[in-house]
């Protein structure tokens, strides 16, 4: 039995075993206070040792971790920079291709702008604590500019905005700062273009063969995510931003011959137009693992990569097959020639080629 | 000397710190709060120097604000309202999008008011609160724990499912495939569970996280302090340790020969009855009329959310 195949049986395994509701034998099952307080590591040492321990074994306290984690605003947490050493070569790539975008984006603005971008720059320099876009943006290096220009862009604006709203009450600053952070974690994750909004037009220029599509987030804080975009923009003043912003974010794939275009629609269906965007038609593919990024070399192929190692091929242009992979892990681009051949990105910047439409996969950097 | 109770200068300072005059909160109160949390914390009278250190880490304004809730300071319960109730609304909302954690919201904004009658006392829920985390996060914990345990008494009327015979009362069967197929999955759940009591509990919890309660690795990572790219890393590295000490298991104590391992681990993925429709979908994702089909999955995906989605919500 090929290795892939065990490893097959041991996740599904692991699915069903994880999910027995199975109680510890010792230790108390943890309150709402408890749980606040070693979310904010303010339990002493024992303590936190206790309850992580408690949690891993209760399902009852594991389901209590869970729905408290959906209620937290994504906040960023840096990794060791020795663990990402491989994408450093990347950094200023992405940082030229940030300056080089915005310039070409908004002539008029370019000095203005650039210091944010310099602040950006900075910022992918230092942890990513500072920048969760940084690797992503790095990754998607050999994408064309504009995505990751806007992507870049948007943060340090949004932080002066913040900066003037410094009036305003306390919490309403911590809804604006997760959603921001949301908001940049999301196009981190996408790696190649920003978020597209719902009613983004479609660029007028060849769009790169990929694009992406927010991962489905709770109500509320799309919600706040909106409500943050709009007062950016209101506040600082920077609505041609906003409007360049969008007329740069693509949320159609568009295949080689500029007619047929692809679109991901709730992160989940794929919908396709063969008449330059006037129509679209569903293609049969439904997925509950997010799809992020898609790549369309030819008028019936198209990829789609997404959460959890999902990778989907068509090669008639309506029907997608689920293509073996052997990791499950966030893919967050991709690129293609044709129906076989394909590179694959994940969120942790590692890469994966097929040249079989998915019977074999090499890894490499 | 050892004492729950801080000193009177402690309290004065701590209390400046916590702004509590803006609620024109009584010390006295005050100081009540905070050798409530100091108790809570500490089973036994701490030392001076603990006491301190803890009484110093504490969320002081929001405890103040509690207690001032607690109390009906009227500019206090605004303040609440202004600041914290949509902290929960959208709590509730994260939990379940559907609408169905709004009625659990309101009412635990009822028990902060204190609605709740006890022993002809009204008691507010705010003299819960001991600020050893932020007002909002704790709302926000104590929310997940309503919505958890109202989903969790939902499920025990639930049906239980079908119990699959012991494996020593198959082994007295006549070993048909099926029969054989079943054993084999049973050995395979015994070694996977073996597999994993022997790691570490980050790692188990992290796979729970993972596999039972469907979180995303960046949600794994938000809730264990890491990246989720080293929270990939990990749930792979434990996925390989499992895989290996199960072979080991098989091997050395199953006394098992390479082909009957390899028909172990075909075993899982041949019982129906474990059916994961999102591991075939690679094999029949072209069949959309098969069990294996994006439809199906999407169902058994939605099936396995629903354990914490309370019926009420959903219907």
């Amino acid at each position: 039995m090929p290795e892939r195949d065990r490893d097959q049986s041991v996740e599904r395994l692991l699915r069903r075993v994880m999910s027995d509701d199975v109680t510890p034998l010792q230790g108390t099952c943890v309150d709402g206070e408890t749980l606040a307080a070693w979310s904010e590591g303010s339990l002493r040492g024992a303590e936190a040792s206790a309850v992580e321990r408690h949690v891993a074994d209760c399902a009852r306290c594991r389901a209590l971790m869970a729905s408290f984690v959906r209620t937290t605003p994504p906040v960023p947490v840096a990794e060791s920079l020795w663990r990402r050493w491989h994408l450093a070569w990347a950094v200023p790539l992405a940082s030229a291709a940030t300056a080089a975008a915005i310039w070409v984006a908004l002539p008029d603005n370019g000095a203005a702008l650039l210091t944010p971008a310099q602040e950006t720059n900075t910022l992918t320099r230092d942890e990513r604590r500072a920048s969760p876009s940084s690797a992503p943006a790095a990754e998607s290096a050999p994408a064309p500019a504009p995505p990751p220009a806007s992507a870049s862009a948007i943060r340090p604006l949004e932080e002066k905005a913040k900066l003037a709203e410094s009036t305003n009450n306390e919490a309403r600053q911590r809804t604006d700062r997760s959603a921001s952070r949301e908001f940049a974690d999301r196009q981190a994750r996408a790696a190649a273009p920003p978020v597209p909004q719902a009613e983004a037009p479609a660029p007028a220029a060849p769009a790169p063969p990929a694009a992406s599509v927010a991962t489905p987030a709770a109500a509320a804080a799309e919600r706040a995510e909106a409500d943050s975009k709009k007062e950016v923009a209101a506040n600082s003043g920077l609505a041609p931003l906003a409007a360049a912003r969008q007329a740069f974010a693509p949320n159609q794939i568009v295949a080689a011959d500029g007619t047929t275009r692809w679109r991901i629609v709730n992160g989940q269906q794929v919908e396709r137009s063969t008449n330059a965007g006037a129509n679209w038609t569903p293609a049969t593919i439904t997925s509950t693992d997010a799809l992020s990024a898609a790549a369309a070399p030819s008028a019936t192929v198209c990829w789609i990569v997404g959460a959890r190692g999902v990778v989907y091929v068509t090669t008639d242009g309506t029907r997608f097959v689920r293509v073996p992979f052997p990791e499950i892990v966030d893919l967050t681009s991709v690129s293609a020639t044709d129906g076989l051949a394909a590179t694959v990105s994940s969120a942790d910047g590692r890469l994966w080629r097929t040249t079989d439409q998915g019977k074999t996969w090499s890894a490499g950097r | 000397m050892s004492s729950w109770r801080p000193s009177a200068s402690a309290v004065t300072h701590l209390y400046q710190q916590s702004r509590a005059e803006r609620w024109s909160l009584p010390v006295a109160v005050f100081a009540a709060a905070l050798e409530r949390s100091a108790r809570k914390v500490f089973v036994t009278p701490p030392e001076p120097r603990d006491l301190e250190r803890l009484l110093g880490s504490l969320h002081l304004e929001d405890l103040a604000l509690a207690c001032a809730c607690a109390g009906g300071h009227e500019g206090a319960w605004e303040h609440f309202v202004r600041e914290h109730r949509p902290v929960l609304y959208r709590a509730a909302d994260a939990i379940d999008p559907t609408g169905g954690s709004r009625e659990l919201a309101d009412s635990l904004y009822g028990e902060l008011f204190g609605l709740v009658e006890r022993s002809g006392e009204r008691r507010s829920l705010f003299s819960y609160f001991h600020g050893r985390s932020s007002l909002s996060t704790w709302l926000r914990a104590v929310l997940a724990q309503r919505h958890v345990d109202r989903v969790r008494s939902t499920r025990r009327f639930e049906p239980l499912p079908e119990a699959e015979p012991t494996p020593s009362a198959r082994s007295e069967e006549r070993p048909q495939p099926q029969s054989r197929i079943s054993a084999y999955v049973q050995l395979m759940r015994r070694a996977v569970t073996a597999a994993i009591s022997r790691l570490p509990a980050k790692d188990r919890l992290r796979l729970g996280c993972y596999y039972a309660e469907d979180l995303t690795l960046a949600q794994i990572g938000r809730a264990l302090g890491e990246h989720e790219a080293t929270v990939s890393r990990n749930l792979a590295k434990a996925r390989r340790e499992i895989r290996t000490d199960v072979e080991r298991q098989l091997r050395e104590e199953e006394r098992m020969n390479p082909s009957q391992i390899d028909e172990c681990f075909e075993a899982v993925v041949e019982d129906v009855g474990s059916l994961d429709v999102s591991d075939l979908l690679g094999a029949a994702s072209d069949h959309p009329d098969s069990s294996g089909s994006p439809g199906s999955r999407r169902k058994d995906s939605r099936d396995k959310r629903s354990k914490e989605r309370p019926e009420g919500a959903s219907a």
